[in-house]
């Protein structure tokens, strides 16, 4: 495979400077107009992705969501209730259950204090359990927010809450309303990529990305950490890249004749798209082969080159913040701890995952750090939901082994970099952990935070559809707000 | 205050008295400052700018919002002149206050009596003569309306497309496959005066037709081979695409094609396939997931019905009336929940089998026969309990049984007979569970068992279902000994939901009772085989097991308040051992076994619930499913001129409103739709809304001229009406944009120009394969399964895999691709196919880097490439010659010189490129020459013009 500069040295007859457009860029320069709904922000068809301006200075640049599909056990990871170990192995009062939807708890099941011993870490304090070694280490740079709810507790629509807002399919996720406002500082990779670690995509399938009624520019473009990073990215067998360049160059020879001949503006955006593909082809494949990194890149990240792993994606996504992409969206998976097997037992498949996660996300705070980009780069963890403190007992029998039911109730998530006041805690769930009390965040709290750091006020961030202005924060809710308290 | 009124003076002027139209001045003021407050979400101080009554009345305040012929007596006026920051209106924290312009066309509106108008969509359309001075030019009166607009802008049409040009664009609309060579020639040597109309008919007759409509009506009918959701299992409903492929061939009026599809199953004499039409609404998506529950996306299937209904057919958001009133046209939040009733009452329950379901007979001569059984063993069935029903009517001494001792066998839950004799659950009782329930023994003939909804307050009913599984019964004689009762059969007050009631004794099945919500109080009667006589100390002993939970293993269906009654009287013991009776059960079992028979597919459709067990459908306040309001019946809305008969509508009811006289909507919307496809973009851009906050008719004498011809003069044909359009000046203009044009009409809204459009996703597949002689023009049958990447399909919990289709099946037009909601076809996303998971009535076509990827990289396209190269070396052994028909299969255009010169450069640096990498050349072709061809055969299939129409 050729490298990055030589493909460059190869076409540097397409490279006009800074702008770095192909053979039909001079003649696309003079082709600028305007695009869009009316009402929308006005955006030049030819890069969609041009940097646009904010509501106010943005502290974070750009996002990294580190999502764990299935939703981890706050219980076994954050959230520290000493109550919950009094209660262990007992039948869960009465109170707790009266009113409650459960997706598989029957009758009366048993509490369940943590499996892990949690202590306080850091100079600031913040209780942790000893499941994430490497990730303590950073634990005076992250804000754990323990005070997450959702009112979805099926994995999908909650999944899309968090993500767009609404728990049904077809609205804008968080990434593509990132995009679509502040366009990407790269103009050679999508402004918006989606890495998942292999197996399985989430439950609501690629919705959670999606881009709703935004532009279809602006959804997030899953690209795959095995094989070509974009679908269809690599030529052909049997096209060289200096071949393709030949066919590109043709290509544009004749559409910029037909341009002049029919008159139709699509066709100049068209010209502007294929040298766009073109500029991918070189600079995402390049993003994407970590096979550069040196030895000690791939031992801090446990990365193999080559694998489909979210080890490799953590890696991936410091070399896509590094290249100015907007949002990096990370979904791993197998974190549904019901405990019907050793897959998702506490004690067994939870600790695996666990070990699977802790060593790259702890060398991406790390790396970003070295690099100077974590002070601008927004990264978050969290599930869909959190876990109950109940041990699962499906069909009302105890199981071999350990788990914990969906628990909408309440959940963890933690952010960092980005303007986030590192080594905080912010809010409180009840005693044993199974409602949010004090401080409690909604996923609107979270996207109002979320766009305030990126600069936008998320009532004024908004989308004409259905005649109405839509926004992000889901405009039939009321109440939401930026979460203060979590900025530095 | 004086200054101000000067100031009003002076704008005044600008507008001439009487001019003023509430709907294009007026109502566009409102909509953008004042209806947020005073619409249908709030009315706000009793006011609402969106009803004429809430808007000419009196507020809150006492004063008159609006006092027509005199805006100084207008509170209106008075509060949107306002210089006081408590008094003004918008008030500041909600918005900029008007602008003077606005106050000043609102203060004439006033003065000349405040007309009020209905939005233009809701008032019946109306056949205007327009005059036009270039008068040579319409072909047919269409054309008059749209040279009226040009004319009033100053503008005058383009020239008449060359031959090419317009059949291309004609056949890639009609049948969405560019021309063959043969059709091409015939049309291009045809000097005949009536070739264009002769070459339309062929286009129309072509078998491809239908193919090409249907992938607009299956975006509308959210068609897809798979259920949704997390686990996006498969499901069976291409025999529905194969319905309206073949309705759309078939030319079947509109209005049949409205009523089979959203009312199939209630034709009174309906055709045999008119069942599978009605897949339509089963094409809601149907959540497998464990641990979700039945009801709630019963719901929400059933919600989706009334969207999009109200988008496909009305251009409505009645999605909107789901919370509230609508926020801008006259919707009562409470029209929602009647509408919602005509589709509240199927039988579908989201069930994981997606029942209710008919049989799609592979043999069409069968199909007939398999629908007959199908409703003749519906109503044996029916006859079998209602003649039962009637002979339960005559018992009447069923008395309470009152147990000695009562237990549940969940040590969480429990089972307690109140004094009423009401037994009621306590704790958690799961599934799987049982009641043992105790008695004293008295001789008995048939026991009946009522199940009670827990609150006695219907608006709390529709909780968990409640479902009795296994009945047993037991004598205990005074020595101990346990004789089990043998039960015969369950006659249920009636028959409705997925399960028959005599599962509840016969084992295996779920059993009696409401799933998956419990709507009200439910009753059968328990008769066993012999009357049971029983001697003096004997005790009776009931069980209930319980089966069934909502989904997967969870949310228990459980009995939660229930009685039990007996009686002696051996009625329908006598009844149920007769020969008459047998007889039917047997006649029953035989036509089942010859629906058996059947070879086919089954597949889900519509089946309405029997009267008798009717779904009691009321306002969800918020439209929150668990707060339930006033009971409704089914309606239409006021404004959309709903039928005269009021009482007990049907399904059927709404569907003949939907395509009859008094629908101001229907019509106008198809007429825009089919205009969309053709031209690009509608004479209502928003397609999906011609409400207030949609777009107004660029030309609403034209859309009411098309309406009315589509509706009245063809009578709902789609071919002849489309024919007009095709062979009409205005599409057969030619496309060129000058930037005169792009300036006035940057859009082709006012069809200064011919069209000029993307191709659609199915199409850009379609046309390569026809060009590269691979197309397979096979119809119909199973989805098929093109090359695609590996690692794509990847479901949660769902193990299915893409096997690669071989043979013909890999080059089947597009829309037999199987298509999966979570992950549809990557090329087709790539080029805006929805994944269908809702009803999409508007693809947007965007224009992306990833859409080069896909034609240039494909393999898929690679493979297309190679074969159209093959085919253009056939032609003449000259490269230019070769080059020039290629470029003439793709475009009927000629080349110009300098694109063949472009191509053969291009083609000879290929050349000598393979020559010096004889390594990329073998993964190609077998010769240099052969290679350079497939990669210009590539390059043309990305040319801007192969890929737009």
């Amino acid at each position: 495979m050729l490298h990055l500069t030589q493909l460059e040295h190869l076409t540097r007859r397409h490279f006009l400077s800074k702008c770095s457009v192909g053979l039909g860029g001079l003649w696309l320069a003079s082709q600028g107009q305007s695009w869009g709904a009316s009402g929308a922000l006005k955006k030049d068809p030819t890069q969609p992705l041009l940097p646009d301006l904010t509501h106010f200075a943005p502290k974070a640049k750009r996002v990294i969501y580190l999502h764990m599909a299935g939703s981890p056990s706050q219980l076994e990871l954050f959230d520290h209730k000493p109550e919950l170990i009094k209660l262990d192995g007992k039948e869960c009062p009465q109170e707790f259950l009266a009113g409650k939807q459960f997706a598989f708890i029957q009758g009366v099941p048993k509490m369940m204090s943590s499996r892990f011993p949690f202590h306080q870490a850091g100079q600031s304090g913040q209780w942790i359990s000893d499941r994430m070694p490497h990730l303590e280490k950073h634990i005076d740079d992250i804000c754990v927010i323990k005070s997450m709810y959702t009112d979805q507790f099926n994995h999908a629509p909650a999944q899309l809450l968090l993500h767009t807002g609404f728990p049904q399919l077809g609205w804008p996720s968080t990434g593509s309303w990132a995009t679509y406002g502040l366009g990407s500082e790269n103009q050679n990779l999508p402004g918006f990529i989606v890495l998942t670690s292999g197996g399985v995509n989430p439950d609501a399938g690629k919705s959670v990305w999606g881009s709703g009624f935004l532009p279809s520019v602006y959804q997030g473009v899953q690209c795959r950490s095995q094989g070509e990073p974009v679908l269809f990215l690599q030529n052909p067998e049997g096209v060289s890249q200096s071949l393709r360049r030949r066919t590109l160059d043709a290509l544009s020879d004749i559409n910029q004749r037909i341009a002049t001949e029919v008159g139709d503006p699509e066709t100049v955006t068209r010209i502007a798209q294929y040298e766009m593909a073109y500029r991918m082809q070189i600079h995402a494949s390049d993003a994407f082969d970590i096979k550069q990194e040196p030895e000690a890149v791939h031992q801090a990240y446990n990365t193999q080159p080559g694998q489909e792993s979210f080890a490799n994606n953590c890696l991936l996504a410091r070399r896509l913040a590094e290249r100015g992409v907007r949002f990096i969206q990370l979904f791993d998976w197998g974190w549904d701890s019901h405990g019907t097997g050793p897959d998702t037992d506490l004690t067994k498949g939870f600790v695996d995952k666990c070990n699977q996660v802790d060593k790259p996300i702890s060398a991406l705070l790390q790396d970003l750090k070295q690099r100077g980009l974590l002070d601008e780069t927004l990264v978050i963890w969290s599930g869909e939901f959190g876990r109950t403190p109940m041990r699962e007992n499906r069909g009302g029998v105890e199981m071999a082994a350990q788990g914990r039911d969906h628990n909408p109730g309440a959940y963890c998530l933690w952010m960092a970099g980005g303007g986030v006041k590192g080594g905080y805690s912010h809010g409180e769930t009840d005693p044993i952990g199974y409602e949010a009390m004090v401080d409690k965040v909604s996923a609107h709290d979270l996207h109002a935070t979320m766009l305030h750091l990126l600069g936008y006020d998320h009532e004024k961030f908004t989308y004409p559809h259905q005649g109405a202005m839509h926004r992000l924060t889901n405009i039939t809710k009321t109440g939401t707000k930026v979460v203060k308290k979590v900025i530095a | 205050m004086l200054r101000h009124s000067l100031v009003l003076t002076c704008f005044v002027s600008a507008l001439q008295a009487g001019e003023l139209s509430f709907n294009r001045d007026i109502r566009p003021i409102f909509t953008k400052h004042c209806t947020a407050c005073h619409g249908g979400v709030k009315e706000a101080g009793d006011i609402s700018l969106i009803l004429r009554d809430k808007a000419l009345g009196e507020g809150e305040s006492g004063n008159r919002a609006i006092v027509p012929g005199d805006p100084d007596a207008s509170e209106l006026m008075r509060r949107i002149t306002s210089k006081d920051p408590d008094e003004v209106m918008p008030k500041p924290k909600h918005g900029p206050p008007l602008a003077d312009e606005e106050i000043a066309t609102i203060r004439q509106w006033i003065q000349e009596g405040a007309e009020w108008e209905e939005l233009w969509s809701f008032t019946p359309p109306k056949e205007l003569a327009v005059t036009v001075k270039k008068a040579d030019w319409p072909k047919q009166v269409l054309d008059q309306h749209v040279l009226a607009k040009l004319e009033q802008a100053g503008l005058s049409p383009s020239p008449e497309a060359g031959k090419a040009e317009w059949f291309r664009r004609v056949s890639l609309d009609l049948t969405g496959l560019p021309p063959s060579s043969e059709d091409w020639a015939l049309f291009r040597d045809d000097a005949a005066a009536d070739a264009y109309e002769k070459a339309v008919d062929r286009l129309l007759a072509s078998p491809h037709f239908g193919e090409r409509w249907a992938v607009m009506w299956m975006d509308l009918a959210r068609y897809s081979d798979t259920k949704g959701f997390e686990k996006d299992p498969g499901r069976t409903v291409w025999p529905f695409r194969d319905w309206v492929v073949r309705a759309f061939n078939a030319d079947m009026p509109f209005d049949q094609f409205t009523i089979k599809q959203l009312a199939g199953d209630l034709i009174e004499n309906p055709e045999p396939t008119d069942l599978v039409a009605t897949v339509f609404h089963r094409n809601t998506m149907n959540n497998t997931e464990g641990g979700t529950d039945d009801e709630e996306y019963r719901l929400a299937a059933v919600m989706d019905r009334v969207s999009t209904t109200w988008t496909a057919w009305q251009a409505t958001t009645f999605a909107c009336v789901q919370c509230h009133s609508h926020p801008y046209d006259p919707y009562p939040h409470e029209d929602y929940y009647r509408f919602m009733a005509f589709f509240d009452n199927t039988e579908d329950a989201d069930l994981n089998d997606d029942f209710p379901s008919t049989r799609s007979a592979n043999d069409p001569a069968q199909q007939a026969q398999a629908t007959k059984l199908e409703k003749d063993i519906r109503a044996v069935r029916e006859a079998i309990n209602d003649q039962a029903l009637a002979v339960t009517a005559q018992i009447n001494d069923f008395k309470l049984l009152k147990a000695t001792a009562t237990k549940a066998s969940a040590a969480t839950g429990g089972i307690a007979q109140n004094a009423d004799g009401v037994f009621v659950a306590s704790g958690t009782n799961p599934t799987s569970s049982s009641y043992t329930l105790t008695f004293p023994a008295e001789s008995f003939a048939a026991i009946r068992l009522k199940i009670l909804p827990e609150s006695d307050d219907p608006k709390k009913w529709g909780g968990l279902a409640a479902v009795c599984g296994d009945f047993h019964l037991w004598i205990i004689k005074p020595d101990g000994t346990r004789q089990q009762i043998k039960l015969r059969e369950v006659i249920a007050d009636s028959l409705s939901g997925p399960f028959d009631p005599n599962e509840a004794i016969r084992g295996g099945g779920p059993g009696f009772g409401d799933y998956p919500a419990q709507r009200g109080p439910r009753w059968c009667v328990i008769v066993p085989e012999q009357p049971v006589v029983v001697e003096a100390g004997a005790q009776m002993e009931i069980s209930i097991f319980h089966a069934l939970s909502c989904n997967a293993d969870n949310q228990p269906s459980i009995l939660k308040k229930f009685t039990l009654e007996a009686s002696n009287n051996p009625a329908l013991v006598q009844f149920i051992a007769s020969p008459e009776h047998g007889a039917r059960w047997q006649q029953h079992g035989a036509m089942n076994g010859q629906l058996n028979a059947i070879p086919g597919t089954m597949v889900p459709v519509m089946t309405e619930r029997s009267p008798k067990a009717r779904r009691d459908t009321r306002v969800f306040i918020r439209g929150n499913r668990m707060t339930r309001d006033e009971s409704v019946t089914a309606g239409i809305p006021q404004i959309v001129q709903p039928p005269q008969k009021t009482e007990g509508l049907t399904r059927l009811d709404m569907a003949q409103w939907l395509v009859g006289d008094r629908n101001p909507l229907t019509a106008r919307v198809l007429a825009n739709r089919l205009w969309a496809e053709l031209f690009g973009i509608g004479i209502v851009e928003t397609i999906e809304d011609f409400g207030t906050s949609g777009t107004p008719p660029t030309n609403l004498e034209l859309l009411d001229h098309l309406s009315l011809r589509l509706q009245k003069h063809h009578a709902w044909r789609i071919k002849p009406f489309l024919r007009e359009l095709v062979l009409s000046a205005s599409y057969r203009q030619q496309s060129k944009a000058t930037p005169v044009l792009l300036e006035k009409d940057p859009r082709n809204q006012l069809i200064t120009r011919g069209p000029r459009q993307r191709l659609s996703a199915e199409m850009v597949r379609d046309q390569s394969l026809l060009v590269s002689g691979l197309l397979s023009r096979k119809q119909f049958g199973p989805p098929v399964f093109p090359p695609q990447p590996e690692g794509i399909w990847k479901s949660a919990y769902n193990g299915a895999r893409w096997e690669t289709s071989q043979g013909e099946d890999r080059y089947r037009r597009g829309l037999y691709t199987y298509s999966k909601r979570t992950s549809g076809y990557p090329s087709f996303l790539t080029f805006d196919a929805p994944s269908r998971d809702v009803c999409t009535p508007r693809r947007i076509n965007s224009n992306t880097p990833l859409q080069a990827l896909v034609t240039l990289n494909d393999p898929a396209y690679m493979e297309m490439a190679q074969a159209f190269a093959k085919r253009m070396t056939t032609v003449s052994p000259e490269l230019p010659a070769q080059l020039q028909q290629g470029y003439q299969w793709l475009t009927l255009q000629e080349a110009t010189p300098e694109v063949i010169t472009a191509l053969v450069a291009l083609h000879a640096d290929a050349f000598a490129d393979y020559n010096k990498n004889p390594a990329d050349l073998q993964k190609i072709a077998p010769s240099a020459a052969e290679a350079a061809m497939v990669l210009v055969a590539n390059t043309m299939l990305n040319l801007d013009s192969a890929l737009t129409r």
